[in-house]
């Protein structure tokens, strides 16, 4: 088994149609891409008018993204040498195998297996929460570009992107999820939402050990790694996604966030890249309209 | 009311627990290091495969399935300096260089199509010697003197049972023609021959030797 996986050779059964991070926002139902005139909050929340098919699309994301951060945790068992493990030393410089940048502490390792067990929960979770909601498993495509956060070749970088970055992101979306069920009087959402959420705080709070105690003596190394979970934190607010403001679907869980280990200037930060990002796409989106208006103005002489 | 003062045995007539075993310290710190090792290996092989299989149900056995070998090495790991072992990764061995080539054979498929072979590997060759090695352990160590050893063998027995019936399910509800009847007949074969010439998991002797054990006492003691 080769050690690193590429994105696009993910196995999937028949049901599943994978596209990437440019097809999803240049789909219409995506969060601002519809061209009629929008509702002051896109919150999502029971009163929305499209509230049902919003939440089983987030519920299909949460799902897809479920299984994907299940195969990058599995990905870093397997991908990086355990500290100590001469056998495997011997075998990796056997085949002339230097592509890794370091081995990894055994307890690092642990730690991930035990975040595959959770994810694999977290699937199994919301192939039911799906089913519940009267969703279907292949009812929305699957935006790979979160397996593609767990695709470093440095351990540290994974853990920031995956663990800091897209855990984080996670707990904002399961906080909306669990807030969804609870205004939309739905105990069984807000119940299973509520237990993947006490999960993602611990994943990321374990990216955040990690991150300080591997790097603790590698300023530079610390510091390439907070790059790249800033570089995976603006690629998952792309469009306004989630923020603090209104107009975004996913909210930011500040509290949650601090118990996860994110200091108060972190949880700013990405609170800015995030408003940054959500005003980026609106003024995309204001381009595209007037470009459709004039085409439409065209066809129309 | 019983007289609290009247001397009673240390070992109550349920109690038939045996001093002598066959492992002294030393022998049994090197089972250990290399069950550790196959454990280790076995969880990053769970963790790596489970990107490159589609059967849905087969990718979560699997993330689940890691976890239990990862804690399998973790109780290992911590008994070692516990058998004087202060540097675990000393003995964190494979049995042997046929162990090695098990290993390497049994993570060699990865083709999207290979599920039953990954599923043959581990279920059908790798676990069943895991619980041979690891009853052989629990049946012939000093019941009182490595009785954390046996506390960790009963947990993790528990978890190999377990997960040998899931993935033998699962291979049974993935085979489904005569062909693949064979496919997974020779794929075990084959592994099953490397992990002949290793021995077992903890090398020859895995499941007990031909020739007496001398390492340890193995009489006398006896409640």
């Amino acid at each position: 088994m080769r050690k690193f996986f590429p994105v696009e050779e993910l196995a999937r059964d028949s049901r599943f149609n994978q596209v990437t991070m440019k097809d999803r926002m240049a789909d219409p139902r995506s969060a601002l891409g519809k061209d009629e005139p929008r509702q002051k909050s896109n919150r999502l929340v029971p009163s929305r008018p499209d509230a049902s098919a919003a939440a089983r699309g987030l519920m299909h994301g949460i799902f897809v993204g479920e299984i994907q951060a299940l195969e990058g945790a599995g990905r870093t068992c397997h991908d990086f040498r355990t500290a100590g493990d001469s056998a495997r030393r011997a075998q990796d410089d056997a085949h002339g195998d230097d592509s890794f940048v370091d081995a990894v502490p055994f307890a690092l390792k642990l730690d991930m297996a035990r975040q595959a067990w959770d994810e694999a929960r977290h699937v199994e979770i919301s192939v039911k929460l799906s089913d519940w909601m009267g969703g279907e498993i292949g009812e929305f495509a699957e935006n790979t570009v979160l397996f593609q956060a767990a695709c470093s070749s440095d351990p540290i970088l994974r853990l920031a992107g995956v663990n800091r970055a897209l855990e984080g992101l996670a707990i904002d979306v399961f906080t909306t999820m669990k807030e969804f069920g609870d205004l939309a009087g739905d105990p069984y959402l807000e119940f299973c939402e509520d237990w993947m959420l006490a999960d993602e705080v611990t994943h990321v709070k374990m990216g955040s050990d990690w991150l300080r105690r591997v790097t603790e003596h590698d300023p530079d190394r610390r510091k390439q790694a907070l790059e790249f979970q800033s570089v995976v934190d603006k690629l998952f607010s792309y469009g306004g996604t989630r923020s603090d403001s209104q107009e975004s679907p996913i909210g930011l869980a500040r509290r949650f966030r601090e118990l996860a280990g994110f200091t108060a200037d972190e949880v700013e930060d990405i609170a800015e890249v995030s408003l940054a990002a959500l005003d980026e796409r609106k003024v995309a989106v204001a381009k595209m309209q007037a470009a459709a208006a004039g085409v439409e103005l065209l066809a129309t002489t | 009311m019983a007289d609290p003062y009247k001397p009673r045995a240390p070992f109550a007539p349920w109690d038939r627990r045996e001093l002598p075993g066959l492992f002294d310290v030393e022998e049994s710190a090197r089972r250990v290091g290399n069950y550790k090792w196959a454990e280790m290996k076995l969880f990053e092989a769970l963790g790596g495969w489970v990107a490159t299989v589609p059967e849905l149900d087969v990718k979560m056995r699997l993330g689940t399935h890691c976890y239990k070998h990862a804690w399998h090495s973790e109780l290992w790991h911590k008994r070692l300096p516990e058998l004087r072992e202060m540097n675990p990764d000393r003995l964190t061995q494979p049995a042997n260089d046929a162990m090695v080539r098990f290993v390497e054979a049994m993570t060699e498929p990865e083709a999207p199509e290979q599920t039953i072979e990954k599923l043959v590997g581990v279920y059908r060759v790798f676990i069943p010697h895991f619980i041979a090695a690891y009853t052989f352990h629990k049946n012939n160590t000093s019941q009182i003197t490595d009785a954390p050893t046996i506390r960790s063998l009963q947990f993790i027995l528990q978890d190999e049972f377990d997960d040998w019936r899931d993935g033998e399910m699962l291979i049974q509800s993935l085979i489904e023609t005569p062909d693949e009847v064979d496919r997974a007949s020779a794929h075990q074969a084959r592994l099953g021959k490397l992990m002949l010439e290793a021995g077992g998991i903890a090398g020859p002797g895995s499941i007990g030797a031909a020739t007496p054990a001398t390492t340890a006492a193995t009489s006398g003691g006896g409640s």
